[in-house]
């Protein structure tokens, strides 16, 4: 009897239960905090900072702990728009883009996401980014003061779609103790490939678990080294791939030599499932090329000397341009106030600060005295290399099918670092699969 | 004779308790492993050669993990969908499979081959054009959209059929002799008399939506309504490394569900007796 | 009296049926539709579809006929991919049914700390795989992890798991094993407590030894049970994914660890090729079937009712 009683009480609770989900189901708008008073609209006569309003942002590139430097953002900017909530999401990049195209494809993209120069175009193409430039036009908003290389990353076929936050690249970073201990003079801004493998091997001989180099064998670090050593991607009007080229073979080969070879890189199986950012910090790794965006975690735990040096080039010189941008979703019902949003973030003096005293990633303004504080920042005292390196950028190939074109062209990269395949043999069966699964123009 | 059975008997009991033990241990030592590792500080993480037990313990990676807003938040929503879901679901599959058990109607054995037969179907197969069904619904991003899909549950409704088919039909016509309504015998002769093979599979949903990972992967984009499941996945892409922060949040999406099971054990202790059905 | 009410028909049936119903319509049968037309297009999941709204419209710009099978046949990497599953199979299963066997056995006894062991049995169970492929991912890291630490106290160097072509797999297996074992246990022990203990004693009184006796009547008559257990197995194995998902990144080196379902959400939610990743769901299907079929109809060779 008692456990009838039960289960009618448990019957009755499914049915108001069930109840709830179908009226869900009817009003949907109600659980979607993305739509705020319904006046907001896209009116512009209402004052922008009286009305409540509410902004979903998501974003990859403040995460872990710099995702806090993020948040002192969003509070100075709360301090002069407190009628906005900003409704912050971070999602690690690994996961970032499977996750926003599930939400765009449902509608439901938050109002101001974060995009990077790579995947840019293939969002734009597809129609789903609001363009700016009426907005711009009618605040009468300044894009003098963005760098012009990275507003332009986020400009296609004329139309302006989103304003950069930062603007990176990549560099030589070096553990001075170590180079001390090896005897080896530290890198200048001239090495070339051969210096670096030197230097790199006499850190390897100090002991067993101490590497030279390390340099991810993958996609992004493949386009940069093929143009140090002169090598091209594509043919000049990008319709047609030239991945398989002598120069090209011959990039590939010092990459991976650096680790098959002379082993002064560490393998997959050599790194046990840690960074390469880890073994940096252990003090158990001379050199790694990575982006300007390692500064702050460097900064904070390393208890060793180091510095920075313009990336080592062999025929060329030639680093990793990167930007990332805030865009406005097509869908936004508020878009003034994103955009007013995405500008403070990404030029107001106050968030600028922010990122400078992180030190971060380069702001992305042309403001000398902004770029001095940049520069007189240490460590590392030879922050200026983060300016000389901006005159070696290039950029990634960015095309519509871009992941995919990056994850087949990493597998391919990997079948040489596992022996399984020649740098010839992997580089033809890459320009293969290439012709076969990606449309170029 | 005697002395021969008494001695197998030992035997018996020494070869039960070292194997027991012996499989015991394996399994345990990836969460012994757990526990060590997220009372480690970062840097003792890499340390060579490998600290079995921890030097200086440190509980910096529970500060940390119970620091992120969307951890807490994220026991509370794997809570609310294990309960409903699995509410939800016992209910709908019990009343479908009172139809199906005793009431007779018009193409009843055809219709119930159909239910059977979407059996088949695997998951992956319907889970791109559930997401576009939910999203046309405006139901993605919404925990409740969950619930929903527990409407459903052929697996459930069989199982549940099959129990009921063994229930006499005299309690019933007594039933209706008094009076009762099809409702009344529901819910006062059915469903009591099936109470095990509902607990069994109400327990059996809760664990299935506590450790569900694909579908909500899709569906859900806000952090605040991510399950455990995908706010581990997302803090390993946040913080790879940091196996201390990992190992936390694994133990902690753990305790729970154990404690849940520590209770509902009774349920289990006979087996599941699922190998009587027949392919 | 009673026949009369028992043939009241339909309108008594209905508000039982019904939620049920409503699911299966909704969340099956149309998804199950939708998927076999998206299945034959070229839809990219970011443009809106218009399916619904506008069929004709759809299928003009994204119809493509059988094209994506006969693309995913063509490819080599649909073949790797099957192959990477067969060898999970080929190692997980006879290792499954082996320790669940095992599992079920131990349960099964009536000694004092049986409860103890139960509970300990079923943790991986209870673990969410995402928590539970973390667990082992850092278990098996070659330098850092518990897992080769202990293979070098007994003098074995420890392999290098997840990072290496060869182990990738057997990672997974060994994963996998400790995850469904106390599940199947439990299934076994199901299948142990149903045997009637008087086949035990007539045995024992004709002098069959332990052995004999489990060869003779536990496995002929635990038979049914491991046949469910065999298909459920095979059905979960081409369904792998989140300890894939998270043991590996990118599916191992050289893909090792590529498998269907892994591919289905890359090509749906990355390459955005919603068309292809719904065919590949099909192919998934009906590979899951054809196993089936021929376990069925070989388990009358080997299976053996007791009725």
């Amino acid at each position: 009897m008692k456990k009838s009683k039960f289960l009618s009480v448990l019957a009755l609770v499914l049915c108001v239960l069930m109840v709830a989900t179908a009226c869900g189901s009817q009003a949907p708008s109600s659980n979607n905090s993305a739509s705020p008073a319904p006046t907001s609209g896209g009116s512009n006569t209402s004052d922008p900072k009286s009305e409540k309003v509410t902004i979903k942002f998501e974003q990859f590139s403040g995460s872990g702990d710099t995702e806090a430097y993020l948040k002192q953002m969003i509070e100075e900017y709360n301090k002069q728009y407190p009628n906005v909530t900003v409704e912050l999401q971070t999602i690690g990049y690994n996961d970032y883009f499977n996750q926003l195209m599930a939400k765009v494809a449902a509608g439901q993209a938050p109002d101001v996401y974060e995009l990077n120069y790579e995947n840019f175009v293939s969002y734009a193409k597809k129609g789903v980014l609001l363009p700016l430039d009426d907005i711009i036009q009618k605040s009468g908003y300044d894009t003098g003061k963005y760098n012009a290389m990275a507003l332009g990353a986020f400009s296609t076929d004329g139309k302006q779609y989103g304003l950069p936050n930062s603007f990176s690249n990549v560099l030589l970073f070096y553990n001075k103790d170590l180079f001390d201990r090896a005897n080896v003079a530290y890198p200048t801004d001239n090495w070339t490939w051969n210096d670096a493998l030197e230097a790199a091997k006499k850190i390897r001989a100090l002991d067993e678990n101490i590497f030279g180099y390390y340099r991810p064998v993958q996609f992004f670090e493949f386009f940069k080294v093929i143009r140090q050593n002169g090598g091209v991607l594509f043919n000049a009007d990008m319709t047609q791939f030239t991945v398989n080229t002598p120069e090209n073979r011959e990039a590939v080969q010092y990459m991976v030599d650096m680790i098959n070879k002379y082993n002064v890189m560490p393998s997959e199986e050599q790194l046990a499932g840690m960074g390469d950012w880890d073994l940096f910090k252990a003090g158990r790794l001379g050199m790694v090329v990575t982006g300007v965006w390692a500064i702050p975690d460097f900064t904070k735990n390393c208890e060793f000397e180091w510095d920075i040096a313009i990336e080592p080039g062999n025929k060329a010189k030639a680093t990793h341009f990167f930007s990332n941008g805030y865009v406005i979703s097509k869908d936004t019902k508020v878009a003034n106030a994103a955009f007013e949003f995405a500008a403070f973030l990404t030029s107001a003096k106050e968030a600028v600060q922010i990122r400078l005293d992180a030190g971060w990633e380069l702001p992305p303004v042309t403001d000398q005295n902004v770029l001095n504080q940049y520069k007189a920042l240490t460590p590392p005292s030879n922050r200026q290399a983060v300016f000389d390196s901006l005159d070696y950028l290039v950029t990634p190939p960015v095309i519509e099918q871009f992941q995919e074109f990056q994850d087949i062209v990493g597998y391919h990269l990997n079948t040489v670092v596992t022996k399984n395949a020649t740098v010839e043999e992997a580089l033809a069966a890459c320009q293969k699969e290439l012709e076969e699964k990606i449309k170029l123009k | 004779m005697m002395i021969n059975r008494k001695h197998r008997q030992i035997w018996g009991a020494i070869l039960f308790y070292v194997l027991g033990s012996l499989v015991a241990i394996i399994i345990m030592i990836p969460f012994l492993w757990m526990i060590v590792t997220s009372l480690k500080s970062k840097g003792a993480l890499l340390s060579i050669p490998v600290e079995w037990i921890p030097k200086k313990p440190s509980l910096d990676a529970y500060k940390k993990i119970f620091a992120l807003q969307d951890f807490s938040s994220s026991i509370l929503n794997s809570f609310y969908l294990a309960v409903t879901t699995s509410l939800v679901q016992i209910l709908s599959a019990s009343m479908a499979a009172y139809a199906f058990s005793k009431i007779q109607f018009k193409g009843r054995e055809s219709l119930f081959k159909v239910y059977l037969a979407t059996m088949m179907i695997p998951f992956q197969v319907v889970f791109i054009p559930l997401f576009i069904v939910m999203s046309s619904l405006k139901l993605t991003n919404n925990l409740n959209a969950f619930l929903l899909l527990q409407l459903f549950n052929p697996f459930a409704i069989f199982m549940l059929r099959q129990k009921m088919m063994t229930i006499s039909d005299s309690f019933i016509e007594a039933a209706i002799i008094d009076g009762a309504n099809q409702f009344q015998i529901f819910r006062k002769i059915i469903l009591p008399l099936s109470s095990g093979i509902l607990a069994t599979l109400g327990v059996m949903a809760f664990m299935g939506s506590w450790n569900d990972y694909l579908f909500p992967l899709v569906m859900l984009s806000d952090k605040k309504k991510f399950t455990l499941p995908l706010i581990l996945s997302a803090l390993q892409g946040q913080y790879s490394s940091d196996y201390n922060l990992l190992m936390a949040g694994s133990l902690i999406s753990i305790l729970p569900i154990l404690i849940v099971y520590m209770f509902a054990q009774k349920y289990f202790r006979s087996g599941l007796q699922i190998g009587g059905v027949k392919g | 009296m009673y026949k009369k009410y028992k043939s009241a028909g339909f309108l008594q049936a209905v508000p039982f049926i019904l939620p049920s119903l409503i699911g299966l319509i909704c969340f099956s049968l149309v998804p199950i539709l939708t998927s076999l037309v998206i299945s034959m297009s070229s839809w990219d999941g970011l443009t809106k579809l218009t399916l619904f709204s506008d069929m004709k419209g759809f299928l003009a710009s994204f119809f493509v006929g059988y094209d994506n099978f006969a693309e995913i046949v063509r490819s080599k990497e649909f073949w790797k991919v099957l192959g990477n599953t067969l060898y999970f199979i080929v190692l997980y299963l006879p290792l499954i049914v082996i320790s669940s066997i095992l599992v079920g056995n131990i349960l099964n006894k009536k000694y004092r700390g049986i409860g103890f062991f139960r509970v300990l049995y079923y943790i991986p169970v209870l673990t969410s795989w995402v928590a539970g492929a973390l667990i082992w991912k850092w278990a098996l890291s070659p330098q850092y992890g518990i897992v080769n630490e202990i293979l070098a106290l007994v003098g074995i160097e420890g392999p290098k798991w997840l990072q290496s072509e060869v182990w990738a797999m057997p990672s997974i297996v060994l994963a996998s094993i400790w995850k469904d074992v106390g599940y199947f246990g439990l299934i076994f022990l199901g299948g142990l407590q149903s045997i009637n203990p008087s086949y035990y004693e007539a045995a024992e009184i004709d002098g069959a030894n332990g052995w004999q006796r489990f060869k003779h009547i536990t496995m002929p008559l635990l038979s049914p049970v491991t046949f469910f257990v065999i298909i459920i197995c095979i059905i979960n194995s081409f369904q792998l994914f989140p300890q894939i998902m998270v043991m590996t990144k990118d599916a191992g080196p050289n893909g090792a660890t590529q498998v269907l379902v892994e591919r289905i959400y890359k090509y749906a939610f990355k390459y955005h090729k919603m068309g292809y990743a719904a065919a590949l769901s099909w192919v998934l299907f009906a590979i899951i079937f054809i196993f089936t079929t021929i376990q069925l109809k070989l388990q009358k060779r080997w299976v053996y009712y007791d009725d």
